[in-house]
């Protein structure tokens, strides 16, 4: 049996295990899921590592002191293990935050407001634009303003939360379907002609056990709602 | 406490004027560096990430908390995988690892919410009212759009919901991201003005208060 | 308790075993029906397909083990597409698992080239690998891609790189393929690209996100959108290489109609439930 194989098979069998807690919470789920998230630390970890030993250890090693200070507010960070300490942690939490902020900010000023607006003034000579134009000022007047709703604007407020719920129900019906390719996508690998009777197998001990953990009252039985 | 608001305030605007006006190279340079620092303390983040919840778990396992027994599945799990990847983030088993263990595991789990989503649609999903009954008309339409059979056994539903992805729910969204877009331009006029503190663990301050 | 109560209150474990059924029958007996190639999948297409022989193009892969079997073959498509088109290809990653995932995703592509199709690494593609800090971390590689990076996903110093002499920052590519998965990166993309650099872009991203980001396709901002399994099944139609994507967008249809049925009985329970206690 070659690894891709066996590799399939494995992961099978985890699915099998994960999938098992929609019957309710129970030992092999629990298993699956620490797994999971040893495996995965694990990996986060070592990567992460990587990163820093290729682009700032490696650096400094190469002359470039200055990432010396990149290491130190690494390390700095790692003293929110000790209550303490963790004042240290503000420093390169500070310089995080300024720089995401900075940057986002500097381009969300032309790429999602003026460029959205000026998207928005559009020739009211057909029905789109014009759904287009009284939606997208109404849904904003419904986000940003805070005035009481009386006279014209109870109006204005009433249309934009129509369009907010026609986006939000578009949205919904969007991920359903996401969803469901989610489920799809991991059967597709179960269910392969080389893996399907492993698959079939594996769900035939897994109902064995968790049945004789049920009528033993080894495993809690979760009741349906 | 004044020192890590002034280095947000300070480096936030150093990469906002660098983008709208023109900076001598040493300006240029320090941006470049401090954003290369910021991914560097981003992978710290990462790795601290893992180290809490793994203290977390050896915590459990030695003070023989409820479920202690999994837990010790967490920390062989991890130490193993770590030790692999310290070696070598190109090792083979390290990698199949991966792919073959955490990778089939993820997706399950996050495709759980398919089973979670149908069912709450079944028990809750009602038009109630006028505002339920657009949510549950256009999540419909779009829905049959999106399933090829959908257009064949109602084939209005594909300009229907074409047109409500565009239009209607394209104008509710743009007016999302213009909303949005203002509050994080208002968000950073007051982290940088440091009267928005909570990124460094401070409650903001009440008007009156020092 | 009526048989209207009863229904309504079904152990929620019998339609999650409807579910399941409902998803697998259709991947053990495939049905295949017609299906209409969607506005934006062919905007991104005619994109794509309009990117200048010899031009260096940036590809953000952003799939995880969970949205790979949606984005994954649409993006092996994309990338035999580029290739056959002789458009070089820089990829990046901003997470762990998402590097993986796309060298998964290269390595598929090249099995699947043409003959005669150059497909050298360091000369037509680079995967340059794991970029921390998110947006920052875009940012950083957009001004400076050697701020960030010193060496590809292999280990290979950029400067001895053939594909990255010269190429250092935004301003080296002719386009952006931003293949976002659900990290809900697209913004980040035409944040730090589109907007301050000019540089077109098209994205992919998994079928619930596709509605917020029509707004940026819509002002232009993006030419196009891949979204979910449909969307790379039509990938994969339109460059005329059929793969594993089109089978799993039919997989959708029991699933779908199990969810409407579902909802419609739901809502008439619902309805009789009220008029039964003169509501």
């Amino acid at each position: 049996m070659d690894s891709f194989l066996f590799g399939l098979i494995a992961g099978s069998f985890v699915s099998i295990g994960a999938y098992s807690v929609l019957i309710g919470d129970n030992p092999l789920s629990k298993f699956t899921e620490h797994l999971y998230t040893g495996i995965l630390g694990g990996y986060i970890f070592a990567t992460n590592w990587d990163y820093i030993r290729s682009n700032c250890v490696n650096n400094i090693a190469q002359g470039q002191i200055i990432y010396v200070v990149a290491l130190a507010l690494s390390l700095m960070l790692l003293s929110r293990l000790k209550p303490e300490w963790v004042w240290m942690s503000r420093y390169p939490v500070a310089l995080t935050v300024g720089v995401g902020l900075g940057l986002a900010i500097r381009t969300t000023v032309m790429a999602e407001f003026l460029s959205q607006i000026t998207a928005t003034v559009l020739p009211l000579t057909n029905i789109n634009n014009l759904v287009m134009v009284i939606g997208t000022v109404t849904a904003t007047a419904y986000f940003i303003f805070r005035t009481e709703m009386k006279g014209a604007y109870e109006y204005v407020h009433k249309t934009g939360r129509v369009f907010l719920l026609a986006a939000f129900g578009v949205t919904y019906g969007q991920t359903v379907s996401f969803r469901f390719e989610l489920v799809i996508g991991r059967l597709v690998d179960m269910l392969r002609p080389e893996v399907i009777w492993y698959t079939a197998l594996m769900l035939v001990l897994v109902a064995a056990g968790l049945a004789y953990g049920y009528r033993t009252g080894k495993i809690k039985w979760y009741s349906g709602r | 406490m004044q020192i890590p608001i002034i280095i947000t305030s300070v480096a936030g605007i150093l990469m906002i004027l660098e983008y709208f006006f023109p900076m001598p190279d040493a300006v240029t340079g320090f941006n470049v560096t401090l954003r290369s620092f910021v991914a560097i303390i981003s992978a710290a983040a990462l790795i601290l990430g893992t180290v809490v919840l793994s203290i977390f778990h050896v915590r459990k396992v030695g003070e023989r908390k409820s479920e202690w027994m999994y837990s010790i599945v967490y920390v062989v799990s991890f130490v193993a995988t770590a030790l692999l990847g310290l070696g070598s983030v190109r090792n083979e088993i390290f990698l199949w690892i991966y792919s073959n263990m955490t990778s089939p595991i993820g997706a399950a789990l996050y495709s759980l919410t398919a089973f979670y989503i149908t069912s709450a649609a079944y028990r809750v999903f009602r038009a109630r009212n006028w505002s339920a009954g657009v949510l549950l008309v256009c999540s419909f339409i779009v829905l049959l759009m999106l399933i090829p059979i959908g257009a064949i056994l109602l084939p209005p539903v594909v300009p229907i919901g074409s047109w409500l992805r565009n239009y209607p729910s394209g104008a509710g969204f743009r007016g999302m991201i213009i909303g949005t877009s203002l509050g994080v331009m208002g968000l950073g006029v007051r982290v940088f003005a440091g009267r928005q503190k909570e990124h460094l663990g401070i409650r903001e301050e009440k008007v009156g208060e020092q | 308790m009526s048989i209207v109560d009863k229904l309504l209150d079904m152990d929620q474990r019998i339609i999650y075993a409807l579910m399941f059924i409902a998803l697998a029958f259709p991947i053990l007996f495939p049905v295949m029906l017609p299906m209409d190639i969607q506005d934006y999948s062919r905007q991104a297409f005619d994109f794509a397909d309009g990117i200048q022989a010899g031009s260096i193009v940036i590809v953000e892969g952003g799939l995880t083990a969970a949205t790979y079997p949606q984005g994954g073959p649409g993006l092996v498509a994309q990338i035999v597409h580029m290739l056959s088109n002789d458009v070089k290809l820089v990829f990046f990653s901003l997470g762990t698992e998402q590097n993986v995932w796309t060298a998964t995703a290269i390595e598929a592509a090249l099995d699947k080239l043409p003959a005669g199709v150059s497909a050298e690494n360091g000369v037509d593609w680079v995967h340059l690998g794991y970029v921390p800090g998110q947006e920052s971390g875009v940012a950083a590689l957009a001004n400076n891609i050697r701020s960030v990076l010193n060496v590809d996903y292999f280990g290979t110093p950029l400067n001895s790189i053939t594909l990255m002499d010269g190429v250092n920052d935004a301003t080296a590519f002719a386009a952006v393929l931003w293949w976002g998965g659900s990290e809900g990166s697209i913004p980040w993309g035409v944040r730090q690209f589109v907007t301050p650099f000019g540089i077109p872009m098209t994205g992919m991203c998994t079928t619930n996100e596709v509605p917020n980001y029509t707004p940026y396709i819509n002002a232009g901002q993006l030419q196009g959108l891949i979204g979910g399994v449909r969307g790379s099944a039509e990938y994969e139609y339109l460059i005329k290489m059929p793969g594993p994507a089109l089978g799993q967008a039919m997989a959708t249809n029991f699933g779908g109609l199990l969810w409407a049925v579902l909802v419609i009985l739901g809502n008439i329970l619902y309805f009789v439930k009220r008029t039964q206690e003169g509501g």
